[in-house]
């Protein structure tokens, strides 16, 4: 088994990155970023917990 | 319908409810599972051991008068043996359904069961355990670990085996099943946490939406970062980075396993993304909690938000939240509040492997790998969907809904407490089980053997390279300044 999988990863082909991965990690990435902001905005808001100081 | 009973997640489901229903009897003033068996933190073995009977929450004034509990006085060594027989027979039932070889489960499961509890035990030593605040005359020092080290003791216990003694981990193998004991616990774990959420019940919808807030955050982000870099930097080809990406950043096994089918990737694939994701969640197990500790001391709820979220595997990452709950023992936020933050982190995600294992599937069907005539069925999110957050959710939503009714009895009150103190001693044994199999499946040596040098260089690279901290980052911005009375 040992020298199967060591063959199997020297084996990867070489892919370069397709237009759609790029879109994918791309859409992915602005997404989380901008949810980020208004997720907060709603936890702060509505889901607001932390004691008057 | 078949498949209910075909799967080892459908059995969590199902022996964790199981247990659920017969802790419930309570409530009807009968105790069904008071013969389990309690620990506490001993200097004398004799005080080790006690059925689960003698806890304080059966002794609250609060319950009625004519509530039937046989078991006080039972010695812990049969209360102990009862536990046993009780969970071998339950989880063999399992092991039959899911098609394994019975008797040799049986054999395994004995042995894990008594290891696991001596570990358990050990990790209890009041020298071990004590916290300086709860030291018995005598006790000058301890290391303040609670028993919660007796997670770590199993482990550790877990590991020795698995990489000294590989032939007898092989010989275990049968009930060697992490997976399926934390699923089984955290199914039970929904109850104990249910009756918890009733004390701040606006804590508990913030740690449910926070909850979700963050793990949407962490899969958008991890997710494209590590596929970025496996790509572009480490030259992996799609069928390898994508389970990768899904592995590191995400949960882990499930999700390498998930995503593996969704982009219909080769078995070995995610078989050799799950291996390495186990090796590492076990270093992460054995020193987040401490960093946490060390880097948090007053935001504990940021502590265990960053257990699920950066810790892989649903075992390691709840194991984590309950070391990292030992460790704040003393803050003033209730320990509970912390595993119930680590667990929803947790179950959140699951939830999500099945939606982004969808997501997956739609971009290689119709986008990288477009063929004519081919679709992805929406059934598939339920396919993956991992079925005993199903169970988490029915008893954390049964027991808080009964709380919530009982609000103003204290007497009902006082049984729904007895009902989840009695199913929660199961939940602490598939903890400790948890734990040691762990171990056991961690062959460091092994995976080094099979050259997989290039595939961990990226799991070390994302991990503690931008995982681990994003992850801090997003629990610190949900969950800080969260500080439960």
């Amino acid at each position: 088994m040992a020298p199967e999988i060591g063959d199997e990863l020297q084996r990867i082909p070489d892919e370069p990155l397709l237009p759609i991965e790029k879109k994918l990690i791309l859409v992915s990435l602005v997404l989380g970023a901008s949810l980020l902001g208004v997720l907060w905005w709603v936890s702060v808001t509505y889901f607001n917990v932390t004691p008057p100081e | 319908m078949k498949d209910w009973f075909k799967s080892e997640d459908w059995w969590a489901t199902w022996i964790g409810l199981f247990v659920f229903g017969l802790s419930l009897a309570a409530l009807g003033g009968v105790d069904l599972l008071g013969w389990g068996i309690d620990t506490r933190v001993w200097s004398s073995l004799d005080q080790a051991t006690a059925p689960i009977a003698t806890a304080e929450a059966y002794s609250n004034k609060d319950l009625p008068p004519d509530f039937i509990c046989l078991y006080k006085s039972l010695p812990g060594i049969i209360s102990l043996s009862l536990t046993y027989v009780f969970l071998l027979l339950v989880l063999s039932v399992g092991a039959w359904a899911l098609g394994l070889n019975v008797p040799r489960f049986a054999g395994s499961l004995t042995v894990i069961f008594w290891a696991s509890y001596l570990c358990w035990l050990v990790g209890n030593y009041v020298y071990i355990a004590a916290t300086p605040n709860r030291r018995p005359p005598g006790v000058t020092w301890s290391l303040g670990l609670t028993g919660e080290a007796g997670f770590i003791v199993a482990l550790l216990a877990g590991l020795v085996i698995g990489n000294f003694a590989p032939g007898m981990a092989v010989r275990l193998s049968e009930a060697t099943r992490p997976e399926w004991y934390i699923k089984t616990a955290i199914v039970i774990l929904g109850g104990f946490l249910g009756v918890q959420a009733i004390g701040d019940t606006r804590l508990t919808q913030a740690i449910l939406f926070r909850g979700f807030a963050a793990i949407l955050e962490a899969y958008l982000i991890y997710w494209a970062l590590v596929y970025f870099i496996a790509r572009r930097f480490f030259r992996f080809s799609r069928e390898w980075a994508a389970p990768l990406a899904s592995g590191i950043s995400i949960c882990g096994v499930s999700a390498a396993i998930a995503t593996g089918a969704a982009i219909r990737a080769r078995p070995i694939v995610p078989v050799m993304v799950s291996s390495l994701v186990v090796i590492f969640s076990v270093v992460e197990l054995l020193f987040l909690p401490f960093l946490a500790q060390a880097i948090l001391p007053d935001d504990p709820m940021v502590a265990a938000a960053w257990m699920g979220l950066a810790v892989k595997t649903d075992g390691a990452a709840v194991a984590s939240g309950a070391i990292t709950q030992g460790l704040f023992q003393n803050q003033s936020s209730g320990p509970n509040w912390m595993l119930m933050t680590t667990t929803t982190v947790k179950v959140f995600i699951d939830v999500f492997i099945g939606i982004w294992a969808f997501v997956l599937a739609l971009v290689w069907v119709y986008g990288i790998n477009k063929k004519e005539g081919q679709h992805v069925p929406a059934a598939d999110i339920w396919q993956r969907f991992p079925k005993f957050v199903i169970g988490y959710f029915l008893t954390f939503l049964v027991v808080f809904g009964l709380a919530l009714a009982f609000r103003a009895s204290p007497e009902r009150l006082a049984t729904l407490r007895v009902a989840t103190t009695g199913s929660n001693v199961f939940r602490v044994l598939f903890f400790v089980m948890t734990f040691f199999t762990i171990g056991l499946v961690s062959n460091f040596k092994k995976l080094w053997q099979e050259g997989i040098g290039r595939l961990a260089a990226v799991y070390v690279v994302s991990l503690f390279g931008f995982v681990i901290w994003i992850g801090l980052a997003i629990s610190w911005l949900f969950f800080h300044g969260m500080r439960p009375s």
